[in-house]
């Protein structure tokens, strides 16, 4: 009986957390939050990428995992600006395509291009070129990690920030009780709107739909976007032991859709089989704790729960 | 002028310490200065926080090189040569540690050349605010006692000054009040001298830089990989333990550890890199056979 | 168009530019297009779609995205050219001071236009000054053969392997960039042999060479390391620079310095002038030379670094100069004054007068009688106030367009 190639493939998929590259390739040691939920999706993401890759960083959070003279990669790193890091890596791309084609720099000189940047660079002054770029059809993989504010200088508003979230920026008043009362970008409309070959959410509570998604864009061409949820113990207010706890629970209200975009279609991969309260999520961060105390909001809870309801809506089956 | 150096941990309130100490000596009457210095580092990492007194105007700023008094919030910093708790301290300074050891089971152990003041302020911590490493209310109570200069008054007000600016209520502010009492009349007094010093007015050693290569002129790294040359154990205040009697390979703590610290060996059980380990205890929380224990770092030399 | 050998053919200061990167055999062009900029990069990609440029030509979505797509493919091996000017070279500045700082090789144009508030068309140098500080090198230029010359010198410097910075050629807008003018378009292989192919004398992104470039330092000593180091190869650019330029002219018969120094050496008068208007100036010396007035006139070029000794050198013992800014520094005058005077101060044999002149705002023409009007005020003893080249006609056709705009209002107001 012969193998199909789906068969193959279904075979090469990641099925355990012991199937993963036990390489890392991101040494330990750098100056990122305990419990950073960003860098273990991108310690995730990095095993499957491997070492033959240029990292194009924006200004934030991670610009701290390479701090001179240290870097933890074995692969290249670039630090840009906060809206520079894809313009960086087209011209990287860009360089090493005509040095291939024009001065005979062997292929396996190539690099990967990857570009990792907050939700604040991606949602907000980073989106005009990252939208440029997907429309010149870039080869490259982009990583954002979206922790819902501006992380690095001490948790401001973004583009990111939920609906009902306390930030810097946003404080909760008696005049404001919401904190921030805009709702999340929907930063995964936006970039499938510019229908690129490939588009996911990936959580570091589900390493094996990460590291599967990955292990997909990797061998595909063009722009390929992740956003990962960054449970982020210092700006959201939970123990740093709790980072997979509140990924999970993200997950589970439904309020952080885990799901993917190739060929036309949205397939949820990790859909909730009964969605939790989202109050389940949001009472277990200081973030929120004025939805809860010292009255409870229920009005805001429920706007929550309606958006929630409503994306969800959209995909009954 | 007397300087004031306090070190804990990001997240410890060592900044809020600082900044009730500059308030409660400036409501005492003297010229005060505070400020945190921030680094690169985040939550967890070693910090430190500074404060001037003085009857005159203070005509210094940035770090402070020879404290008077140095306030130490998380002792398991004295282990760290790259926090450099003591750097600038001799026999005259005034060394505070919260610990539970004696001060003279802490002199020995880490080698200090006087007799350090020891109280352990996380035990009265947990007692009024549950929370045993949120240190801003006591560390600044600790400080305002040892100068001798602060009555209690102006440090309760300070106290309300700056804890009201945050978030929290009016029972934790209360409860934050009767924490600074009780460590003030525990911790001990001590009139220290101003001293309106002067060190080093002689020139510095200024170099001419030559011209280097391009290479060697803009900050580029060739050493891959290098990061781990960082020890971030020093971050840790609890330590995972993995009891490998109850450990069933399962690799989820290794599957889960942000900084890869956790790899699984040759006979696919987890080994841990205390090194590096952050202290997150991310795999002492989602190990599923609870196989892994959760020790107190300073508990360890006892 | 065939290449042929040391053709002279009339090029605009745009075209000039198109061709010395077309000659300097150019890889990459990361493009946006702006006024009076755009005749540059439409030209190149045209060029690039016929096959006479080989490499990649990519439309970028503004400035900023431009110099980072540009600085990023200098630091992976490859040839790079780009042009701008005025509000978007502003747009890009962030990203300007970054690459410059990745001590990478590229060239980029400026052609210079002023710059908003009012939003304008015609050139001052008030667009390119604002990088006087991003450790760039500029050269200036006042025809367009020098733009076309100063391109491939720029490339030279640029990838000096003791230099390793961007090199900036300014031109300006519509008096020189739309201007057509005899060039001197040099034979291709003659090119190749003062400018070979490029080869990067330091490491650049590849799978065999693993490095992370400009990660974050921290620590001002560690900090002012850095910069140091970027000052002194900057200024040591004044030395690579009059390497260059003369083995140019002994290749190509084209003598360039840091600066010119126009009927200088007798002169009792000098104007101080930069880009295409110090044609006027030289114009002027011509007139008042016939007049029996000892006029000269001193061009800036290599700005950035900026040649103080040359310049002291070529003002010693002229009694009386006039610094022609064609900029302005709202609350401070000139940019490029108290620059010349700091070049001077130290000397003995320095200028006795020395004024500051704004002139050229906006591209407002500088004229023969502007420069009358300056050895009058050269020949009082001037201070440190600048004088402005506004005369009573642009007074009176700005009073006509101000009423015409509803000016006073009390008039309008019943």
């Amino acid at each position: 009986m012969k193998a199909t190639i789906s068969d193959s493939l279904e075979e090469s998929k990641y099925k355990k957390v012991t199937d993963l590259n036990p390489e890392e390739e991101i040494a330990p040691g750098s100056a990122l939050c305990a419990g950073c939920g960003g860098l273990e999706g991108m310690r995730l993401a990095m095993k499957v990428l491997g070492e033959n890759t240029l990292t194009c960083n924006a200004a934030g959070c991670f610009t701290l995992i390479s701090v001179y003279p240290f870097t933890p990669l074995k692969g290249s790193w670039l630090y840009t600006t906060m809206s520079g890091p894809v313009p960086a890596a087209q011209g990287v791309r860009d360089a090493l395509d005509i040095r291939m084609q024009k001065h005979g720099l062997p292929k396996a000189e190539d690099l990967q291009v990857i570009v990792v940047a907050g939700d604040g660079s991606t949602n907000d002054m980073g989106l005009s070129p990252t939208s440029a770029a997907i429309h010149r059809n870039l080869d490259f993989i982009y990583f954002c990690y979206d922790n819902e504010a501006y992380g690095n200088t001490g948790f401001q508003h973004s583009g990111a920030s939920p609906l009902g979230s306390y930030t810097m920026t946003s404080p909760n008043t008696p005049e404001h009780p919401a904190g921030s009362e805009q709702t999340k970008k929907d930063l995964f409309g936006i970039w499938m709107a510019h229908n690129p070959p490939y588009l996911a959410t990936v959580s570091p509570r589900e390493p094996i739909d990460l590291s599967n998604k990955f292990k997909k864009a990797k061998g595909m061409k063009g722009p390929r976007l992740f956003i990962c949820l960054s449970p982020c113990p210092t700006g959201w207010g939970f123990d740093p032991k709790d980072t997979h706890l509140i990924a999970k629970l993200a997950v589970d209200t439904g309020i952080f859709p885990i799901k993917e975009f190739v060929d036309g279609k949205v397939i949820h991969t990790k859909r909730p089989r009964k969605r939790l309260p989202v109050e389940k999520y949001l009472e277990r961060q200081k973030r929120f704790q004025h939805l809860f105390a010292p009255k409870r909001r229920d009005d805001i809870i429920a706007q929550i729960q309606s958006n929630v309801d409503a994306y969800w809506e959209q995909y009954d089956e | 002028m007397l300087r004031i150096r306090l070190h804990g941990r990001g997240g410890q309130g060592i900044k809020t310490a600082s900044q009730i100490l500059g308030t409660a000596a400036h409501l005492a009457g003297y010229q005060a200065q505070d400020f945190p210095l921030y680094g690169a580092e985040r939550r967890g990492a070693p910090i430190a926080a500074y404060a001037r007194f003085s009857k005159n105007i203070v005509l210094e700023r940035g770090p402070i090189a020879q404290p008077d008094i140095v306030l130490i919030g998380d002792e398991t910093l004295l282990s760290d040569p790259m926090a450099a708790v003591t750097q600038g301290t001799d026999a005259s300074t005034l060394i505070f540690i919260n610990s539970r050891h004696t001060s003279h089971d802490l002199k020995q152990h880490y080698q200090l050349e006087s007799l350090p003041v020891q109280l352990d302020i996380s035990e009265l911590c947990q007692k009024y605010i549950q929370k045993p490493m949120i240190l801003s209310t006591a560390l600044a109570a600790v400080g305002a006692r040892l100068m001798g200069r602060i009555d209690l008054h102006h440090l309760l007000q300070a106290i309300r000054e700056e804890l009201g600016q945050g978030r929290l209520g009016p029972e934790k502010i209360a409860a934050n009040l009767k924490l600074a009492e009780e460590v003030f009349q525990k911790a001990p007094s001590f009139d220290l001298e101003f001293s309106e010093s002067d060190a080093g007015f002689s020139a510095s050693r200024l170099v001419t830089l030559e011209r280097r290569p391009p290479v060697d002129s803009a900050p580029l790294i060739f050493a891959t990989g290098n990061m781990a040359l960082r020890k971030t154990g020093n971050w840790r205040t609890h330590r995972p333990v993995i009891n490998y009697e109850e450990c069933n390979g399962c690799a989820i703590c290794y599957a889960r550890c942000p900084e890869g610290d956790i790899r699984m060996d040759t006979n696919d059980k987890p080994v841990i890199d205390y090194d590096h380990c952050k202290g997150c205890l991310i795999c002492a929380t989602e190990c599923p056979k609870h196989a892994i224990e959760i020790l107190r770092e300073v508990e360890s030399w006892n | 168009m065939e290449l042929t050998r040391n053709k002279q053919i009339m090029l605009t200061g745009n075209k000039a530019a198109a061709w010395g990167a077309r000659l300097a055999g150019v890889d990459y062009v990361p493009a946006f297009p702006i006024t009076p900029q755009t005749e540059i990069v439409e030209t190149l990609a045209q060029w690039f779609a016929d096959g006479h440029m080989h490499g990649k030509y990519t439309n970028m979505d503004s400035e900023h995205s431009m110099f980072m797509a540009a600085g990023a493919a200098a630091a992976s091996g490859v040839r790079v050219f780009t042009a701008s000017s005025s509000q978007g070279i502003l747009y890009g500045l962030e990203a300007l001071h970054t690459i410059a700082g990745w001590r990478v090789p590229l060239v980029l144009v400026n052609v210079s236009r002023a710059l908003a508030t009012p939003i304008t068309l015609e050139p001052d140098h008030n667009d390119v000054l604002s990088l006087r500080d991003t450790g760039i090198i500029q050269l200036h230029a006042e025809t367009a053969q020098e733009v076309l010359d100063y391109i491939l010198m720029a490339y030279r410097i640029a990838e000096d392997p003791e230099v390793c910075l961007p090199v900036l050629v300014n031109l300006d807008g519509f008096y020189l960039s739309f201007t057509r003018e005899p060039v001197v378009l040099p034979d291709e292989a003659e090119v190749r042999e003062f400018l070979p192919l490029f080869k990067p004398s330091q490491p650049v992104f590849q799978a065999s060479e693993p490095m992370a470039r400009a990660s974050a330092v921290f620590g001002g000593g560690n900090y002012s390391y850095f910069k140091i180091q970027h000052h002194l190869a900057a200024q040591n650019v004044v030395n690579v620079y009059q390497k260059i330029t003369q083995e140019f002219g002994e290749r190509f018969g084209r003598f360039y310095d840091a600066v010119e120094r126009y009927r200088l050496d007798d002169a009792e008068y000098v104007f101080v002038m930069s880009n295409s208007f110090a044609t006027k100036g030289k114009a002027a010396v011509q007139h008042l030379r016939k007049n029996g007035i000892k006029a000269g006139l001193l061009k800036l070029s290599l700005l950035r670094p900026f040649p103080s000794q040359i310049i002291a050198d070529a003002l010693a013992h002229r009694p009386k100069v006039a610094v022609i800014d064609q900029n302005l520094a709202p609350g401070m005058g000139g940019i490029l004054y108290p620059e010349i005077l700091k070049a001077v101060y130290r000397r003995e044999d320095r200028p006795q007068h020395l004024l500051s002149v704004i002139g050229g705002l906006g591209g407002r023409d500088i004229q023969e009688g502007d420069f009358i009007s300056i050895l009058q005020r050269l020949d009082e003893a001037p201070g440190d106030d600048p004088l402005f080249l506004f005369d009573e006609k642009d007074l009176k056709q700005f009073d006509q367009l101000r009423q015409i705009a509803g000016f006073p209002r009390e008039a309008r107001i019943p």
